[in-house]
């Protein structure tokens, strides 16, 4: 009795370790099968795309991305992933990205820095080491000072500032970043000379205009646009080609006949030797996300311009901004003393 | 005025926008709950899944998480000695000596009333004074933030528990470390050694996750050798009696006003509002030498402080459009998506809209309140599982948390370093709090020093007398170093010095 239960009870355990084998084999089959046919298929994408970003959470960068990515992900089908990988002003982020397998899963948010970067000496990536997709939006730099502040256009203070040599103090988000450098052209092409207090971001540069602290700010056109609204800060100049919808009644730095000014933007690439059947599609699903009102909501409420620029015209546009910082970024920074 | 407020109240007081409130609540405390999700993070994940709601409901779901994930903050600091978020530091200084004594339920109702009331307070000033506050923010240009940083450096000698020398060295650690990245002012890069992960600097939240969480995992293994099988963990009452309420109250007050006052001025959150509170109030009370070691007077002081910078981030976030805080700053981004713009227009324009978030956030804050007293009971369970489960556990979460701050290996390694090279330091007899000090306000004091002193034409006398409220702070720094030198003999022939397990 004994023993038979035994063989019994070994007979079960061996039936349904087998069982739970055969069940595991199959299962293995087919998620083989599934992801295979998943990825070969042919039809892009099939599965999830990560989408890496180059801020912390919360920014403009991140916004941006985390926007795109829900719009892209209606068009596209799958879901899109957000990532973020800050650090070294995005250099950490684009190498990442570029030494990621060229399958079209793995994306990044391009903005302004992947032409600077390679300039400042922080990482080997540019627009020639990988794939461009589309840029969707433009922001333009702005100089701001106090609302009691004695100069009332870019002329006046211009002359102020010639007068009294490096009297006029100016804080900004901090060397090397975008409006750092704007500042700097506009020192170049209007031959005046300020005194420099970097800051950590723009909105603790703000606050020390707001607080009294420094004479005037160069920031992103959205970043100051609240306070300029309340009339308790003053737009000089917008330093663009044409006139910002945030700021209608400012001239900017082309109207007053000195041609700088290099806005921020923000676009999408790929790892270099992306198909092109695949940017295609990528592009195809930014650009009817660029088209929706809700995109173009956004741009009005962050001060971004929405702009669209293709595969072709985006890689032209960034190819000419990396030529003109691995030019002007070792001079510029050689201004000063 | 009072048509707005009640216009402002009405339109949350809506089925669905508590709802969304709840449900950010909850959200927050399990990201504030969990080291190296923080609440910035939340909102920032969250804030695409808002597109889709109204603003009301977005907003809410948004405040609940900021609101619910500071005082969750505190609950792994009690338990396992890991700060939920850098604000919840001095928590652990108290709370976690507390636990060990087999009081974890009354630390975490404490951290529960007391986070609350920091926030409801906070708030409150925020509906009445948001502007003459926010003016008082502005005033703090780089001469007062270099003095603040300075103040707060002095408290080294109050966080080190007796041990003044190895307290001092211990700090200049934290300062070195904190060196270490590009150049505030002229970007170059020091002891980066060539790698572009070390450009921002050594990430904050890997370091205190190790040197609070796995220092305490690897003193626990060594010491576990030689200890016998102790009996399971109690976790006691949730509720504070009166008596001990009433011992609270001083060490409250003063966290709530320091916090608030900290909490208002950008760039200077709940970590460094925390610490100065906690040793202001160990300065007010007549027990001085419990804290550190499981008083409730310093839990109170810390918890109070580091939810009141709530109130006070937000104000300014509000009224000049510009962020106190890493979360703040994400928040005024989720408003503009929600077609809101934060600045003083909002306080002309739509007066409603603001005692809308008023009502928002002191209805989060109650909230959280409830749910910390209410999980008390369950969540403090978690101490009674065997030591082994919970130092994997701690390695896990830490590992975990590093990883997904920016989602970087590098900072794990970080983590590792920092519990190694705490638990050496432990070891030794080092006190760890200066370093945490050196390490927060290193940064703050380095490039606003050097700010102030090209405000000031290189002038080295101007830029620390010109500004009376940066002398005044210098001076009480002064003081703050010097005195505790001059008493010490005296107090040392009385007793023994008091040490801070921090």
């Amino acid at each position: 009795m004994n023993n038979v239960r035994q063989h019994a009870s070994w007979r079960k355990g061996r039936s349904w370790a087998a069982r739970r084998q055969a069940a595991l084999v199959l299962l293995l089959t087919f998620a083989g099968l599934l992801a295979a046919c998943s990825r070969r298929d042919g039809s892009y994408p099939s599965s999830e795309i990560k989408l890496i970003v180059q801020a912390s959470p919360g920014g403009l960068s991140d916004t941006v991305s985390r926007f795109m990515a829900s719009l892209l992900e209606r068009e596209l089908g799958v879901p899109v992933v957000c990532v973020n990988r800050p650090g070294a002003s995005g250099a950490l982020a684009f190498s990442y990205v570029v030494r990621r397998p060229a399958d079209g899963y793995t994306i990044g948010h391009a903005p302004v820095e992947i032409c600077v970067v390679r300039a400042l000496g922080y990482a080997d990536v540019g627009p020639d080491n990988m794939e461009l997709i589309s840029l969707v939006a433009k922001s333009p730099a702005v100089l701001v000072v106090r609302e009691d502040a004695p100069w009332n256009s870019f002329a006046e203070f211009v002359a102020a500032a010639a007068v009294k040599p490096g009297g006029l103090i100016m804080a900004h988000s901090g060397t090397g970043s975008i409006w750092h450098f704007n500042a700097l052209l506009m020192e170049q092409a209007t031959g005046i000379r300020v005194t420099y207090v970097p800051y950590g971001g723009s909105s603790a540069a703000l606050a020390s205009l707001l607080g009294g602290h420094v004479d005037c700010v160069v920031a992103g056109a959205g970043e100051a646009i609240a306070n300029v609204q309340a009339g308790v800060l003053k737009p000089l100049a917008v330093f663009d080609e044409q006139r910002s919808r945030l700021y209608a009644g400012v001239p900017t730095s082309h109207e007053l006949g000195y041609g700088f000014g290099v806005p921020a933007w923000s676009g999408f690439f790929a790892p270099k030797g992306v198909p092109a059947a695949m940017l295609e599609r990528l592009a195809q699903g930014f650009r009817a996300g660029f088209a929706t009102d809700e995109w173009h909501k956004l741009c009005r409420e962050r001060g971004m311009e929405s702009v669209y620029m293709d595969r072709e015209e985006f890689r032209a546009f960034a190819v000419v901004q990396a030529e003109f910082f691995r030019t002007e970024v070792p001079k510029l920074l050689t201004l000063k003393r | 005025m009072m048509i707005d407020l009640f216009e402002g109240l009405l339109a949350v007081l809506q089925w669905k926008v508590l709802g969304f409130l709840a449900v950010g609540v909850l959200l927050g405390v399990i990201f504030g709950a969990l080291p190296g999700l923080t609440a910035t993070m939340g909102v920032a994940v969250l804030t695409p899944l808002t597109f889709w709601v109204s603003p009301e409901q977005g907003l809410a779901m948004l405040l609940g998480i900021y609101c619910g994930a500071i005082p969750a903050g505190g609950i792994p600091a009690i338990l396992i000695n890991v700060p939920g978020t850098p604000a919840s530091i001095a928590t652990a200084w108290d709370g976690y000596p507390l636990a060990k004594r087999g009081e974890a339920g009354l630390a975490l109702g404490i951290n529960a009333l007391m986070s609350g009331l920091g926030q409801l307070v906070s708030i409150f000033f925020l509906a009445v004074a948001a502007f003459p506050i926010a003016r008082f923010a502005l005033k703090f240009g780089p001469a007062e933030y270099f003095a603040l940083a300075v103040f707060g450096i002095s408290l080294m000698a109050g966080v080190s528990g007796g041990r003044v020398v190895k307290g001092m060295l211990a700090g200049a650690l934290g300062l070195a470390v904190a060196m270490i990245g590009l150049d505030p002012i002229t970007a170059y890069p020091r002891y980066t050694y060539g790698r572009a992960e070390f450009m921002d600097g050594i990430a904050f939240v890997p370091v205190m996750i190790g040197l609070f969480g796995l220092t305490e995992v690897f003193a626990q293994i060594s010491d576990h050798v030689k200890k016998t099988e102790a009996e399971p963990a109690k976790i006691g009452r949730i509720w504070p009696r009166w008596q001990e309420l009433r011992r609270m109250w001083p060490a409250a007050t003063a966290g709530v006003g320091i916090g608030t006052a900290v909490g208002v001025i950008p760039a200077a959150g709940g970590d460094i509002g925390s610490v100065i509170a906690w040793d202001q109030a160990r300065r007010l009370s007549r027990n001085k030498d419990q804290f550190g070691k499981g008083s409730i007077e310093g839990l109170a002081a810390s918890c109070t402080s580091s939810n009141s910078t709530v109130g006070g981030s937000m104000t300014t976030m509000l009224a000049l459009g510009i962020p106190g805080d890493a979360p703040a700053a994400v928040l005024i981004g989720a408003l503009l998506i929600h077609g809101i713009q934060p600045g003083p227009l909002l306080f002309r324009d739509h007066r409603d809209f603001v005692f809308s978030i008023v009502f928002l956030m002191m209805f989060a804050a109650v909230l959280a309140m409830v749910i910390g007293l209410v999980g008390a009971k369950p969540v403090a369970r978690v101490i009674r599982l065997p030591d082994p489960w919970i130092w994997v556990g701690i390695i896990l979460i830490g590992v975990v948390g590093s990883f997904a701050l920016s989602n970087s290996l590098t900072d794990v390694w970080v983590m590792f370093a920092a519990g190694l090279i705490g638990f050496a330091l432990r070891k030794a007899d080092f006190p760890l709090g200066p370093l945490v000090l050196g390490l927060i306000l290193g940064p703050m004091m380095e490039s606003n020093l050097r700010r102030a002193l090209i405000l000031n034409r290189d002038d080295w006398f101007g830029t620390l007398t010109n500004s009376p409220l940066a002398l005044f702070l210098l001076i009480a720094a002064m003081a703050s170093l010097v005195l505790p030198l001059l008493k010490q003999p005296r107090k040392q022939a009385k007793q023994p010095s008091p040490r801070v397990e921090a």
